[in-house]
């Protein structure tokens, strides 16, 4: 794991994407991504005097408690001074966090949107509107975008950390402005809520065959009430295409860093080289790569391997270890010590294989944590990793 | 779940799931539920049963798990005793009509696939029910005198999206109160919310958020959906138990007779003690977690190591269906 891509120090890393007012952080689930966003935002905080807030999607509870984020809802809250102090940090910018909550963000874009307060309330009360609000693909992704663009324009802080939801490829977090003007342009919506399907069948349309199969299939009933459901969603459009457009040359403009977590393990690390991929697709710059829960290089040591051979299959190494310690040692104690190291040595030597592929992801410095003494669930062990992304590992 | 004894062997309880019908692996991305999935039709097909692999996010996962081809809609043997299909929307959506509507294939089905694509988003539950529909009928199917399959082992979706898939038939039942899905749903219900036949498998990591999220899944699943859990697979668990007395005495072997212990283990053990100060952690968080899911979790919680030194692929599909054979020490 000595060969070295991109930039050595960490730090250097911080201070980079420091210059950028909005970071996100992409990613596989699993990989740790909401910890990384986390302490990413503790070391610029460190790092710069400019408010700092880290946005979060799901964060774990304990993660969220050490946050400060009780309740639900996009409210930042601001974590004292003093509690970053005690954790290790110093912060020279204030630092806030916040819980994205996708419901009460749609809530907002209808209110927003809506062409007149009876409209508003009619969406809000309609039974669809809760399918559409929470089950339609790319749906959390498009209101995260909503939140990172208010809070960004409010200007309120000088970066906005964001951990993008868990989401398989990451990719509809690209495409949700995308996904929606789709959603509310679709030819089929004009179809749908066109002035009366009464009036479509009456001029013939009820002969294609596919009104007909939708209206077996589902029953007439259902289609009607959609269709003036979505008449009214169809006013939101005026408002929510500009502010995707801006929303999307946010994404795009180099105030924008976007920032790849991973770990070494083939899974995740096969995603982040999708990723990669759809980025440069977009045209979007990748900035930096935080490669997560590295192994150690001493489980590679040939000798060590040797040493830890000997420990678990030599059977006269037990008695050796008695003699030599004064003490019983009994012969599973070597067994266990030497068969783990030897598990570890073989996932560290998985990950050395894949280190030489991380050069694939772009020329960006890449920044590799290692896999900490224990779960990061506090403001304690957050701290440790901030410190590590700002004075490097060891 | 009295039949699946907390404390049974683990063989046991395998067994009892795959006596079961249809069996929905699911959990948090990243937690293997693909390769669980995949491991548990192995295991099945080693017992005799003719079974029924599905993949229900056609992303790949499952063929690549069986080291097979991409599969289809139809299902294909992917491996002895295995065979495996894949949900594809469009193709779904022709069998769909084909089977329950006898309607004929259309050549082109784009323009109603973009309907019903609008309508799914609008109702909730209509592409889920595309897929249950599949899985249900599958399930029904006869080759002669015999069901064609002895078990469907589902590789699901992602937790987020299993309960609206395992609610699909009832938020259909309550949506569509005239159409004819309607009236095809009750029966797929009945299928899934029955424990003698249907059982839900959740998957987990000896992590935070994948434990978090089996609990809620595990209690939404029984609450909402009405689909019995009938096990928790903690997955990737790290396989050899160091204790803090076996590091202590790595401890003194170090600090006091390191070059006695170079000559004669053949190298150096400072490493092999750093190695063990990551397998202890490794090893406690796989204890808390276990205890979390076994305190809180009514149903048996199966450890499935983690795999070292096999390749992706049918190489560790196999060695997890081994595993999931053999009782840990």
């Amino acid at each position: 794991m000595r060969a070295e891509v991109g930039l050595a120090a960490t730090g250097d890393l911080v201070e980079r994407l420091a210059g950028h007012q909005v970071i996100v952080c992409c990613g596989s689930g699993g990989v740790g991504k909401t910890t990384v966003s986390a302490a990413l935002g503790v070391a610029i905080a460190a790092a710069r005097d400019t408010p700092v807030l880290v946005l979060t999607i799901d964060p774990a509870r304990r993660l969220a408690t050490a946050l400060g984020l009780g309740s639900i809802g996009t409210r930042p809250v601001t974590i004292p001074p003093a509690r970053l102090r005690r954790a290790g940090v110093a912060p020279r910018g204030e630092l806030a966090a916040a819980m994205l909550d996708a419901k009460s963000e749609w809530d907002r874009l209808v209110e927003r949107h809506a062409r007149s307060p009876q409209v508003r309330d009619r969406i809000l009360a309609n039974r669809f509107y809760q399918g559409i609000s929470t089950a339609f693909a790319g749906s959390q992704e498009y209101v995260a975008l909503e939140a990172v663009y208010d809070l960004h324009a409010s200007g309120r802080y000088g970066c906005i950390v964001v951990d993008t939801p868990p989401s398989r490829s990451a990719l509809d977090f690209l495409e949700a402005p995308d996904r929606l003007t789709d959603f509310v342009s679709a030819r089929l919506l004009a179809w749908l809520a066109g002035p009366s399907r009464i009036g479509l069948r009456a001029m013939g349309f009820a002969a294609t065959p596919f009104l007909r199969m939708a209206d077996r299939l589902l029953g007439g009933e259902v289609l009607e009430e959609l269709g003036a459901f979505v008449r009214d969603v169809e006013g939101l459009y005026e408002g929510v295409r500009p502010r995707a457009a801006a929303m999307y040359d946010l994404l795009r403009s180099p105030k924008t860093a976007f920032t790849i977590v991973t770990t070494l393990d083939p899974q995740p690390f096969a995603e982040a080289e999708f990723f990669c991929a759809k980025l440069r697709e977009y045209s979007i710059p990748l900035r930096a790569v935080v490669v997560n829960r590295v192994l150690p290089d001493s489980l590679l040591e040939p000798g060590a391997v040797a040493a830890a051979t000997t420990l678990a299959g030599d059977p006269g190494v037990a008695a050796w270890m008695s003699a030599e310690l004064d003490e019983p040692v009994p012969p599973p104690v070597p067994r266990r010590l030497g068969q783990a190291f030897l598990a570890l040595h073989a996932l560290a030597a998985r990950q050395v294989a894949q280190v030489g592929r991380l050069g694939g992801l772009g020329r960006v410095p890449v920044v590799r944590l290692p896999l900490a003494d224990r779960e990061i669930s506090d403001l304690e062990s957050l701290g440790q990793l901030a410190r590590w992304l700002l004075d490097g590992v060891g | 779940m009295a039949d699946l004894g907390r404390y049974g062997a683990r063989g046991d309880v395998i067994e009892s799931l795959l006596a079961r019908r249809i069996l929905f692996v699911t959990g948090k991305g990243g937690t293997g539920k693909t390769t669980i999935a995949a491991a548990l039709a192995l295991v099945a097909a080693a017992s005799g049963r003719r079974v029924l692999c599905v993949d229900v996010d056609a992303k790949g996962d499952l063929a690549r798990a069986f080291g097979a081809q991409p599969m289809g809609f139809e299902p294909r043997l992917v491996q002895t005793g295995v065979s495996a299909l894949a949900l594809l929307p469009e193709e779904s959506l022709q069998e769909y009509l084909r089977i329950f509507f006898k309607l004929p294939r259309f050549a082109r089905l784009t323009p109603l696939v973009r309907v019903l694509d609008f309508v799914a988003i609008g109702v909730p539950g209509t592409r889920e029910m595309l897929t249950i529909g599949k899985i249900a009928y599958e399930e029904r199917r006869r080759e002669g005198e015999r069901p064609a399959w002895d078990v469907i082992v589902v590789d699901g979706a992602a937790t987020g999206h299993m309960l609206p898939q395992l609610q699909a038939a009832r938020s259909m039942m309550d949506l569509t109160r005239g159409g004819m899905i309607h009236s095809q749903t009750e029966w797929v219900d009945r299928t899934l919310t029955d424990p003698q036949r249907t059982l839900l498998a959740i998957c987990a990591l000896p992590e935070e958020m994948p434990v978090v999220e089996a609990i809620e899944l595990h209690d939404r699943a029984r609450a909402e959906a009405h689909v019995a859990v009938g096990v928790c697979f903690l997955n990737a668990t790290f396989p050899v138990p160091v204790t803090a007395s076996d590091t202590a005495v790595l401890e003194r072997l170090a600090a006091a007779h390191a070059p006695a212990a170079a000559a004669r283990l053949g190298g150096d053990v400072r490493p092999v003690l750093e190695g063990a100060a990551i397998a202890r952690r490794l090893h406690d968080d796989d204890r808390r977690q276990a205890g979390r899911l076994r305190a809180r979790l009514g149903i048996p919680v199966l450890e499935v190591p983690r795999q070292f030194g096999t390749r992706p692929g049918l190489e560790t599909t196999r060695a997890v269906a081994a595993a999931l054979m053999t009782s840990p020490a």
